[in-house]
């Protein structure tokens, strides 16, 4: 989401991130080792399969934090302007897709894929701000 | 809305980097300002008038 760290709330934001998604990819390569494919849901595995999505609500957590921290207007404009193209983009691809799963025999798209798509959408948002406002986020 | 800041800068031989530092924001919203991309919040407009010592209507104008 960050460019490079003068303000110190992209700092802060970093530091929290990095642990953050090592932690998501850790836990998402844990529990695929743990669960088997098919595994019924039973306490255990719903326990094990729940890490990575606590995981996920960190990152939620410090991207809000980013955003109520940046004493810079109108650097919080260009990250709230990224996070709106991101939320368009999921609400595009979802929508646009789950008609066609409705109507169609298309693959079904596994609702784990809407973080990781949204995450995309942040850098659809940072071209967009470079196109329209020549800047991408903070330096 | 058009802006003097680029003179009123000018003038007093600050760079963007100078007036960022004055009004403790990023060099990137002095320049988002002063090339018309952003226009700055009613609080923001009071700090660059008051480190002026103009009025904001003296600085913001209307297109």
């Amino acid at each position: 989401m960050a460019g490079s760290l003068k303000n110190p709330a992209y700092r802060r934001y970093l530091l929290r991130t990095i642990p953050v998604a090592i932690g998501y990819i850790a836990a998402v390569l844990l529990a695929s080792w743990l669960i088997p494919d098919h595994a019924p849901a039973t306490p255990l595995t719903i326990a094990i399969a729940l890490v990575p999505g606590l995981v996920v609500l960190g990152w939620v957590w410090a991207m809000a934090r980013l955003l109520i921290e940046l004493d810079d207007e109108y650097l919080r404009l260009l990250e709230v302007r990224k996070i709106l193209v991101a939320t368009g983009v999921t609400l595009a691809v979802t929508s646009i897709w789950g008609i066609l799963e409705l109507y169609t025999d298309v693959p079904r798209l596994p609702v784990f894929f809407v973080f990781p798509l949204w995450c995309l959408g942040l850098f659809v948002g940072q071209l967009v701000n470079r196109l329209t406002l020549g800047d991408g986020g903070c330096r | 809305m058009r802006n003097r800041l680029k003179v009123l800068r000018a003038e007093r031989d600050w760079t963007q980097g100078d007036l960022a530092e004055r009004l403790q924001i990023s060099r990137q919203s002095v320049n988002a300002i002063e090339t018309g991309k952003y226009d700055p919040s009613l609080p923001l407009a009071f700090k660059i008038a008051d480190l002026f010592g103009l009025a904001i209507e003296q600085i913001f104008r209307r297109d």
